[in-house]
């Protein structure tokens, strides 16, 4: 595997963590609680 | 004194120029981000008040009052009354504006009860001449027991004498302006002598107000001291009206109203921008000369931006060192970073107009008129702010649903934003409309591409109001539902203020989905360029060997073992495994490709075809590519493959289906849950599959 390979392989980890932790590793500093089980949004 | 900045609170009714206010203390000294847990917009700045004191400015969301009907406003209590937030504020800065001082002193009298050192701004006093309004300002002073700054933001005038005042906050008096707890002495005093230590007011709250609270115990107040929901609300009148009677006593010893000189050109101008007929027609007018001015404007940066990164990505191609991560920086970072940079000019223009119709005050009467129309359908007047947003990009839209009160109207606008037209949708009618609509004009002089595009603006605004229909219909949500709009006055919008609030929502773009586009289409690009099977690997060896007895140029040789790549590719895989499921609409793998690729963002349907199709040069992109998709045959029928039936089907598709993930992830943030996300991407994709494939059953 040549240097360009590691980058191209590095660059698409970065990617997938990137996506994962956007959307599924949210960290939560506030406790809240899902909206649309009532009319408060909170 | 202290190094450590002074915390101000900016707070006050919507439309008093308080973010005016913020511009002229912090400059561009200013952060914009979210309160934790919520997704309500968190603005501050550093205010530098001599050489060695600064403020930390805390622009709180508008509110009329202290009894919260929206998370904008719930932002503003739940910051007041908890000491161990960070963001407590040393002072409170009240602005209020000369004409409407009567309604904007409710919310100053309200946060004086929380006993918080504070300031009342009263803001556009270069008004007050034209208005014939005089205000006696240390009698109102006295009365309301704190320090006035009258000052302009437009003309910048008092805006040092704030500082002075917020330099000098401890000297400010602290005591409420009038007593609230004599609506009911004996709950009051009950209630102080079951919590000595607590401050009235705040308990009051803590029994009225919905909201969350750090420090103190809620159940064990409210179980003690509620109240049936009635008698609290007729308290709650009680404090509204006391409060009120205390205003209208100060502000008649401390206003003059010269009712001559207040010429009512206002009511006047009104009258036809809000009239039934006329305030339409001028709207739509405005509107249509937006949209013109839309796409006219941003075409040549958008073209310039086009050019720049076709440029980046050839010279990249050459200059750096053969190999797969110069591919990457070349046909995967560079167009990636140019997809999302191409849409800033039509981002910062449509915020530019809508900043200049808030500014202005016209954008209140517009929701005050399309109230009417929309609450048929479930929506609110202002679901119309995010409708017409949506026509460029669904993620600002969506956000900017957060000032609708409704928590169903809210969620409903959230949930049918995405049908209307965005402008990541243009490219793909664009290309498609050139294929299978002819160049006709109907009654002599109107296009009928022309007319087919504008179409399919009307079939996704008319689906976004049938939708909320039916949203509406089965949502089984029952809230309180009413309707106050300011209706501010007509000003001539400040340079200042547009600019900062178009900078603010292009840079929120760019940081917020570009990074997401970014990276999906770093994904994309592996997902294309890479495959397992053999046939992948030797791409090269296949296509010589089929091309034996052949003579083609180096050329259609490259294009050729690059379409067979993608095909052996893991996203050709992909959208192989998909193509029994598209079949039925009238699409064959590489539209596959295309759609499953266009998840990432609608525009990326085009940018894969033309990959596919083994387009090089993108100066001739779309026509090269149109004659490309024109001439596209299926391999066993030998039929067209965008004929008018699938063109139709894939037009319908692109209409109604949920195909853009940056979208489901703003929806999620916004509902803070992945319910209405998963809802909307079902109900939206599952309609584009079954209207795409009764039109292309029916139609082929």
């Amino acid at each position: 595997m040549d240097i360009q390979q590691i980058l191209v392989y590095a660059s698409l980890a970065v990617a997938v963590g990137f996506l994962v932790k956007k959307f599924f590793w949210k960290k939560r500093t506030k406790k809240s609680k899902p909206c649309g089980d009532d009319c408060a949004c909170h | 004194m202290s190094k450590n900045p002074i915390k101000v609170a900016l707070i006050g009714n919507p439309n008093v120029g308080k973010t005016s206010v913020f511009n002229e203390l912090t400059g561009l000294n200013q952060q914009v981000g979210n309160y934790p847990g919520i997704t309500v917009e968190k603005k501050q700045g550093v205010c530098k008040l001599n050489e060695t004191i600064k403020a930390k400015i805390i622009d709180l969301p508008g509110t009329y009052s202290l009894n919260a009907s929206s998370i904008d406003e719930n932002v503003v209590i739940e910051l007041l009354l908890n000491k161990n937030d960070e963001d407590f504020p040393d002072v409170a800065v009240v602005v209020t504006e000369v004409e409407n001082l009567k309604r904007n002193l409710l919310l100053f009298t309200q946060i004086k009860d929380l006993e918080i050192p504070t300031i009342l701004v009263i803001n556009m006093a270069d008004r007050m001449k034209l208005k014939g309004i005089e205000l006696d300002i240390p009698v109102l002073e006295k009365e309301l027991k704190t320090k006035i700054a009258l000052i302009s933001s437009r003309k910048k005038i008092g805006i040092d004498y704030l500082k002075d005042l917020i330099l000098n906050y401890n000297a400010l008096s602290t005591e409420p302006c009038l007593n609230a707890s004599s609506i009911d002495p004996e709950y009051f005093n009950n209630l102080r002598r079951a919590f000595p230590n607590q401050l009235l007011y705040k308990l009051w709250l803590v029994i009225t107000q919905d909201v969350n609270f750090l420090n103190l115990d809620r159940n064990e107040i409210k179980s003690s001291f509620t109240k049936s929901h009635s008698d609290l609300k007729k308290l709650q009148q009680k404090e509204t009206i006391k409060r009120y009677q205390f205003i209208n006593d100060t502000l008649k010893l401390g206003q003059k109203i010269d009712v001559s000189k207040a010429t009512d050109i206002r009511a006047k101008i009104d009258r036809i921008l809000t009239h039934k007929i006329f305030g339409y027609v001028i709207f739509f007018g405005i509107l249509m000369l937006i949209f013109q001015f839309l796409f006219d404007w941003s075409s040549i940066p958008m073209d310039f931006i086009d050019e720049t990164f076709a440029n980046l990505s050839s010279l990249a191609k050459q200059h750096l060192p053969v190999g797969e991560f110069t591919n990457l920086i070349s046909e995967g970072l560079i167009p990636g970073i140019g997809g999302i940079v191409i849409f800033i000019p039509q981002i910062a223009f449509l915020f530019l107009f809508i900043s200049v119709l808030e500014e202005s005050g016209y954008m209140s009467r517009v929701v005050f008129l399309m109230d009417k129309i929309m609450r048929k359908f479930g929506l609110s007047g202002k679901s119309i702010v995010p409708l017409i947003s949506g026509t460029a990009c669904a993620i600002p839209a969506i956000m900017s649903a957060r000032n609708i009160e409704n928590w169903k109207e809210r969620l409903i606008t959230i949930l049918v934003t995405p049908f209307t037209t965005c402008s990541a949708r243009l490219p793909v009618y664009a290309i498609l409309i050139s294929l299978i609509i002819p160049e006709k004009r109907v009654l002599g002089f109107l296009s009928l591409q022309g007319l087919t595009l504008m179409a399919l603006y009307l079939l996704g605004f008319g689906m976004a109001v049938f939708s909320a229909f039916l949203l509406n219909k089965y949502l089984k949500l029952s809230c309180k539902s009413y309707f106050v709009v300011e209706m501010p006055s007509y000003k001539i919008p400040m340079f200042k203020n547009v600019g900062i609030n178009v900078l603010e929502k292009t840079k929120a773009f760019v940081t917020g989905a570009g990074k997401i586009i970014l990276a999906l289409s770093v994904i994309l690009w592996y997902l294309g360029s890479h495959g397992l099977s053999d046939d992948f690997n030797n791409a090269e060896k296949i296509i010589t060997q089929q091309n034996q007895n052949k003579t083609i140029t180096t050329e259609e040789f490259e294009d050729q073992v690059n379409s067979f790549k993608l095909e052996n590719s893991y996203i050709g895989y992909m959208g192989k495994a998909i193509e029994p499921a598209i079949r039925p609409l009238g699409y064959d793998w590489k539209i596959g490709v295309a759609v499953v690729s266009s998840f990432a963002a609608r525009e990326v349907f085009v940018g894969t075809l033309a990959t596919i199709y083994s387009v090089g040069s993108h100066s001739e992109e779309e026509t090269t590519i149109k004659n490309r998709m024109a001439a596209e045959v299926h391999p066993e029928t030998g039929n067209k493959i965008f004929n008018f039936a699938t063109g139709i089907s894939l037009l319908l598709f692109y209409a109604f289906a949920m195909q853009c993930i940056s979208t489901l992830a703003i929806v999620k943030k916004e509902t803070n849950s992945w319910k209405w996300p998963i809802i909307q991407l079902v109900f939206m994709s599952g309609f584009a599959y079954i209207t795409s494939l009764i039109a292309y059953q029916f139609l082929k």
